[in-house]
């Protein structure tokens, strides 16, 4: 595969903040790439520059081996699906998505065809001569994807495509979505802060925080191996424990040595530790590697979350056995179910779950004095 | 409850004596002299005494057309380019086009006239720098400007409205999908911001159309438009009724171009 974009050292400043600090980030030609991360951490950002409505203030952002850091918007074989989908609304369905053929140009009868297949493609067939403010949001969405699509662009960009639908519409969307990219072969990048939307489409998820890249891999890779404390907890459920690697394949935590797979680091070097709530298994007292309390019991429909008190360390388990609150169980964890991460600026703020229920109460409150 | 509506209605009486003192009873004058003579008898003659002021009429159309149009050209880019500015940009702007509006109509014209006249302070400039006198005051032209320049702030103000309210993600929409600036203005900006021009072409137009000072003060006396003619008809008792009927026939004309604008508007709005 070859690569299609690459971002080279990308800082942007607003106001003297720094809004991107260092980005560096290839993407490979067919690839559909996430880039994930809270709300403010530069997703929009690293999009406008790439879709050219933003100038990087340093390093370079390279389209097919070409520096384009000074090509205009309108040049660039990129097009956007923007977050509150923008259609004009002066034309029809059949003007917005025929808006780009007719700017260059094409023979009406070859836009009557072309159109046409979008509209198959997106499934609004019959709809081209609604006014869009008449279309409902998912409706609306779609006719923004063949908008951006009917150019054939290389890359396409889509800045929370999804964000404004219903659960059940988004699903749909993200299966269509990914049927979509994988006919016409169109480089993806897509911006989500919906980690589960991220594992389920993606290639490649590029995890951001406070404008820097965190880790970049496979969803697998993402999940499985995240490189700190802040992508483990922003990726699923963790819990992060302060740990120390005795030697390689030998680390303690809770108090307690345990068997891992991982090795690397210097003796008794300090680490993070994460354990995920679906790797811990539920044992007898007395053949448990820890044993705990058990606090508060939910029931999540395929499982039950539990949070566990160990020597004081609220653990968030999941399990699909019950177990009655206030009991006393052992624990049992597998090596490979063990990560170890090297400490970073993000360690101790993450992955403990003495505060989840009341952080739960929290929510709920103020979604009361919203309403 | 039927009582509370009666005094409401009661709390708009005022008003509809006043509308019926000040809009419906000229009207109806109006309409009253257009048709009789000066002994106050049933007359059509008034109507087929129109032909003679046809010239007149097609020149205040003709001139009020390219004053409309010159004031389009200025204002739209004026307004484009305020819609575009910082909210302080925005308010100086704002004062700029205002502040002249402060002042009356009249003294606005009569220093247009002491600006523009053969010895007056434009053609003293051009004589210092060699380029002048040059005759302006009693020229179309200068009435034209006169009525472009009167009735401009009407021409910006609803452009500039309907501009600052498009989404500026549409004009990035737009160049994602290959407009440079200038397609980003015709294909959504121009077409999106039509209800403005329509108010604001209705709103200068319609006051030029109908102007008798700026001609008279601007155009020297040299030539007559129709507000001119339908102000001299009113200045002797015995012109009264051919004054009413142009009044009434130039009113109703007026009426019919607006609703044709509207028309236009909501067509395709
Ligand atoms: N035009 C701008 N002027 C000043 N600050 C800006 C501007 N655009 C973005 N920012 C700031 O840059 C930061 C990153 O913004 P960005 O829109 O890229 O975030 P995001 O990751 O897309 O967030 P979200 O998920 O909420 O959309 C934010 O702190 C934001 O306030
Ligand atoms: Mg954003």
């Amino acid at each position: 595969m070859e690569k299609i974009i690459e971002l080279k050292n990308i800082t942007k400043e607003y106001d003297g903040e720094k809004v991107l600090d260092n980005i560096n980030l290839d993407i490979y030609d067919k690839e559909f790439v996430t880039i994930l991360g809270p709300s403010g951490c530069g997703k929009t950002t690293t999009l406008r520059i790439i879709g050219g409505f933003e100038m990087p203030d340093e390093g370079d952002c390279i389209f097919d081996g070409k520096r384009i850091n000074d090509v205009p918007a309108y040049r660039r074989h990129v097009n956007t699906v923007f977050q509150k989908y923008a259609l004009f609304p002066h034309l029809n369905v059949f003007e917005n998505i025929a808006f780009a053929l007719r700017l260059q140009k094409v023979p009406e009868r070859e836009i009557v065809t072309r159109v046409q297949e979008m509209l198959e493609l997106v499934a609004l067939k019959g709809f081209e001569h609604k006014k869009v403010t008449y279309l409902s949001g998912g409706q609306q969405q779609r006719v923004a994807i063949a908008r951006a699509l009917i150019n054939q662009p290389r890359v396409l960009l889509l800045d929370e495509p999804l964000g404004a639908l219903d659960l059940k519409l988004r699903k749909d969307m993200q299966k269509e979505l990914k049927n979509i990219q994988t006919r016409t072969g169109i480089t993806f990048i897509y911006v989500t802060h919906d980690q589960e939307e991220a594992l389920t489409m993606s290639d490649t998820v590029v995890v951001m925080s406070e404008g820097r890249i965190q880790q970049i891999g496979t969803p697998t890779d993402i999940y499985n191996e995240p490189v700190n404390a802040f992508v483990a907890d922003f990726i699923g459920e963790s819990n992060i424990l302060d740990g120390v690697m005795i030697k390689d394949r030998l680390a303690r935590f809770a108090g307690k040595d345990f068997v891992c797979v991982d090795g690397g680091f210097d003796p008794n070097e300090p680490v993070d530790v994460v354990v995920r709530p679906e790797d811990v298994d539920f044992v007898d007292v007395e053949k448990g590697m820890l044993t705990g309390t058990v606090t508060s019991v939910n029931f999540k429909g395929v499982h039950y979350e539990f949070i566990v008190d160990i020597n004081g360390f609220k653990w968030m388990i999941q399990s699909t056995d019950f177990v009655e609150e206030g009991r006393e169980i052992g624990l049992y964890i597998e090596p490979d179910a063990i990560h170890i991460m090297k400490k970073s600026e993000y360690s101790g703020l993450y992955g403990d779950y003495s505060s989840y229920s009341d952080e739960l109460d929290e929510l709920s409150n103020a979604d009361d004095v919203e309403e | 409850m039927r009582k509370k509506s009666f005094m409401s209605s009661l709390v708009a009486v005022p008003h509809m004596v006043w509308c019926a003192l000040f809009i419906v009873a000229p009207l109806l004058f109006v309409i009253y002299y257009s048709f009789t003579n000066t002994e106050g008898s049933f007359t059509l003659d008034n109507l087929t005494r129109l032909s003679d002021y046809g010239d007149t009429f097609l020149l205040s159309v003709e001139m009020s057309i390219i004053a409309t149009f010159f004031a389009f050209l200025v204002g739209y880019p004026f307004a484009y380019f305020m819609a575009r500015q910082s909210e302080t940009g925005r308010k100086i702007c704002m004062i700029l086009l205002m502040l002249p509006m402060w002042t009356n109509l009249l003294i606005r014209t009569y220093s247009m006239m002491a600006i523009l006249d053969d010895g007056g302070f434009l053609n003293s400039v051009l004589a210092w720098i060699g380029l002048g006198p040059v005759h302006i005051v009693g020229t179309k032209g200068a009435v034209i400007f006169g009525m472009a320049y009167d009735f401009f702030p009407y021409m910006v103000l609803p452009i500039y409205t309907a501009i600052s309210k498009i989404d500026n993600r549409l004009m990035e929409a737009a160049q994602d999908l290959g407009c440079n600036g200038r397609r980003v203005l015709t294909r959504v900006v121009l077409p999106l911001s039509k209800s403005g021009i329509i108010s604001g072409i209705t709103m200068v137009f319609v006051p030029s159309i109908s102007t008798f000072y700026i001609s008279q003060k601007l155009g020297g006396g040299t030539f007559e438009l129709i507000g001119d003619t339908i102000e001299r008809q009113f200045q002797v008792p015995s012109t009264y009724n051919i004054g009413a009927m142009i009044s009434l026939v130039m009113m109703i004309l007026i009426l019919i171009s607006v609703a044709v604008m509207n028309r236009f508007s909501e067509s395709e709005d």
